[in-house]
């Protein structure tokens, strides 16, 4: 997609994070492997466990489009470098289409 | 307005057909989204942050009642009740499921309207003067002429895969308001011994490289202008940068060949295009197509109106309204009435499928059923008897559309920004929110007059934050949206580029840095109708700047 993702590293807390194919909604993914709109939801996974959830989800097309590794805290909080879109993603400050 | 003949109806059925086995292959996995992306997008459609975006082509920014209708319908049975209307005369939908799209497009059909070249590396939307065949200012209605260079352009095949994406803008009018000179083509249409043709500008553009386009022939008559869209089109398609996307539009092109280099070029193609291939439209064909844009036909009135004289006095509101949103007609006892999408606190160029109803409506009661969108992200009613303005006000006032700004300080030009777009640093509304609240008095407003203030999320300039006379631009710094200030720019007929003027400030301080440089204006203008652009450009942008970063 549009912003370069920053490699991190294997120790790093991260999540696995997408769109929704049929609707386009951004997901996350849970740590019991299921797909959620709440990013409040979402697992942390690091090292080998992390890159087999990547690698899976990449494999789920008609379920998950363009799966990429987002950076967290430990107990799930957006981090690093891309917080501000991830958090825009995570929790809109707009109501969109109400009065701002 | 132009009507489908059986080869468009033919082509966007056939388009929504092979559209819809596309998605039902990517829904079922069959079509990965590296495989599905680019057909997606030659359907304009996007993958934005929180959804997918639905573009939908408004040739030259008109649409019919039964038109806008439809759209309402899309936004409230697709959509989140609301369409976002756009610097290309178009309109986006932020929230329509993958899953449903291909049904939307069917009902686009229906209202001969579809999403074809609103996307991809193709020639776009041609856009245009959104007053076109009301203008009392413009020497023909240049409509007639966007819908032949649309038929042209239109999955053309040579030109299906350019080096980027292509964008032309037509004027007749002397005041361009269809800001032609930032655009990879401009045509200025003027008249000359009797012929109509066109001037030609080359290589505009805004995003990270901006420039103003260059003249590169002061007359190419009609008959010979789509041989010359082809040659410009051909050297482009030929030396474009396709190794970097960032130097990929054709304003590079323009720029590293050196203008004289590239005319010659392009007068060496068009030579040999005349010679050859040369494309020689039937008089009859290219009249044909003028008959679609025949003007409406206007009751006689009286050049002054009484009731809308006496709704004046009765109604300082609706008096301000008439002051800023109001066009002159060529035809006496009209005018060209702007729905501004800009209501205080409302994302602008956002209109609700309520909204979209009631202008529907009022085109057709009051409006001889057309309705333009402007490329300042408005809707205007082109030909409304001054008597019947008083009605329209009301209406659309007791629906939240009754500002009075158009071209004001409010009146802003902002891309969606990191709300909606994945292309974004930093977020564009909340920012010009909270300007429009700093200049929520009408009266205050009135006073400082015309201003172009525009707003964009990333460089990209999708807010043409380069030639608002104020231009604001959001920036990412390490996770922390920062605004930089750009001064001096214009669209128009003397378009020029605004110049950023310092550190960028945060979000919290623009409001108040914007009121600075607005109140120093104020004091500095030689009377009140000098323009902000005009006392900028006597002063010079280092006085305004001063204000800006002054103590606050």
């Amino acid at each position: 997609m549009s912003s370069v993702r920053p490699k991190l590293k294997p120790e790093t807390p991260k999540a696995v994070t997408g769109w929704a194919t049929a609707t386009g909604r951004s997901v996350w993914l849970r740590a019991d492997g299921t797909w959620t709109e709440e990013a409040g939801l979402l697992g942390v996974f690091t090292g080998d466990e992390a890159e087999a959830r990547l690698a899976a989800a990449l494999k789920q097309e008609a379920v998950v489009t363009d799966p990429y590794f987002m950076e967290v805290t430990a107990d799930g909080k957006i981090a690093g470098r891309e917080t501000l879109r991830e958090s825009m993603r995570a929790e809109p400050t707009l109501s969109f289409g109400g009065a701002a | 307005m132009y009507r489908y003949d059986q080869f468009d109806a033919r082509l966007v059925s056939e388009r929504v057909a092979q559209f819809r086995g596309q998605v039902e292959r990517r829904l079922s996995g069959a079509l990965t989204e590296d495989e599905f992306k680019p057909l997606r997008l030659q359907n304009g459609v996007y993958l934005q942050l929180h959804a997918y975006m639905l573009r939908i082509a408004i040739p030259y920014g008109q649409l019919s009642p039964r038109q806008l209708r439809r759209l309402a319908e899309i936004a409230r049975d697709y959509d989140r009740g609301f369409g976002h209307f756009t610097t290309r005369q178009n309109i986006q939908f932020n929230w329509v499921a993958l899953q449903d799209i291909p049904e939307v497009l069917e009902k686009l059909a229906e209202v001969e309207m579809h999403a074809i070249q609103t996307s991809g590396n193709c020639i776009r939307n041609t856009t245009t003067d959104h007053f076109a065949g009301a203008a009392q200012d413009e020497v023909v209605d240049p409509r007639a002429w966007c819908e032949i260079i649309r038929q042209w352009s239109t999955f053309h095949p040579e030109f299906a895969f350019l080096p980027r994406k292509f964008k032309i803008a037509v004027t007749a009018a002397e005041h361009d308001r269809a800001a032609i000179r930032v655009h990879d083509v401009g045509l200025h249409i003027r008249q000359q011994d009797g012929v109509t043709g066109f001037e030609v500008h080359v290589g505009g553009g805004q995003g990270r490289t901006p420039h103003i386009a260059a003249l590169v022939n002061p007359f190419v008559p009609e008959t010979q202008i789509l041989d010359y869209l082809e040659a410009i089109m051909r050297v482009y398609n030929r030396y474009g940068r396709r190794d970097n996307k960032y130097k990929a539009r054709i304003k590079i092109l323009v720029s590293e060949l050196g203008e004289a280099e590239y005319i010659r070029q392009v007068e060496e193609e068009f030579a040999a295009q005349r010679a050859s291939e040369k494309i020689d439209l039937p008089a009859a064909e290219v009249a044909r197509i003028h008959a679609y844009f025949a003007p409406p036909a206007l009751a006689t009135k009286a050049a002054s109106s009484k009731q809308l004289d006496a709704a004046k006095a009765a109604d300082p509101a609706f008096a301000r309204w008439t002051r800023a949103n109001l066009h002159p007609h060529k035809v006496a006892g009209y005018a060209s009435v702007t729905v501004s999408l800009k209501p205080i606190g409302v994302a602008p160029g956002d209109a609700t499928d309520t909204q979209m109803e009631l202008v529907a409506d009022l085109a057709e009661k009051y409006g001889y059923g057309d309705i333009r969108v402007s490329h300042a992200q408005n809707l205007i009613l082109p030909h409304v008897a001054l008597d019947d303005l008083p009605e329209v006000y009301k209406a659309l006032d007791a629906a939240g559309l009754g500002a009075a700004n158009e071209s004001r300080i409010t009146d802003m030009i902002v891309c969606p920004g990191l709300d909606y777009c994945n292309l974004a640093n930093a977020r564009s509304i909340p920012v010009a929110l909270a300007v429009q609240k700093v200049f929520a008095d009408p009266a205050y407003e009135e006073d400082i007059g015309k201003l172009h203030i525009n707003v964009s999320g990333c460089i990209n300039a999708c807010g043409h934050h380069h030639v608002g006379h104020i231009g604001i631009l959001g920036v990412d710094k390490k996770g922390e949206e920062f605004y930089q200030i750009l001064l001096g720019g214009r669209a128009d007929e003397k378009a020029a580029l605004g110049e950023i003027v310092g550190p960028g400030l945060k979000a919290e301080d623009v409001p108040a840095a914007i009121h600075r440089v607005v109140e120093f204006y104020r004091t500095q203008r030689t009377s009140p109708s000098e323009k902000f652009i005009d006392t900028l450009e006597r002063l010079g942008h280092q006085t305004f700047q001063e204000a800006l970063y002054a103590a606050g």
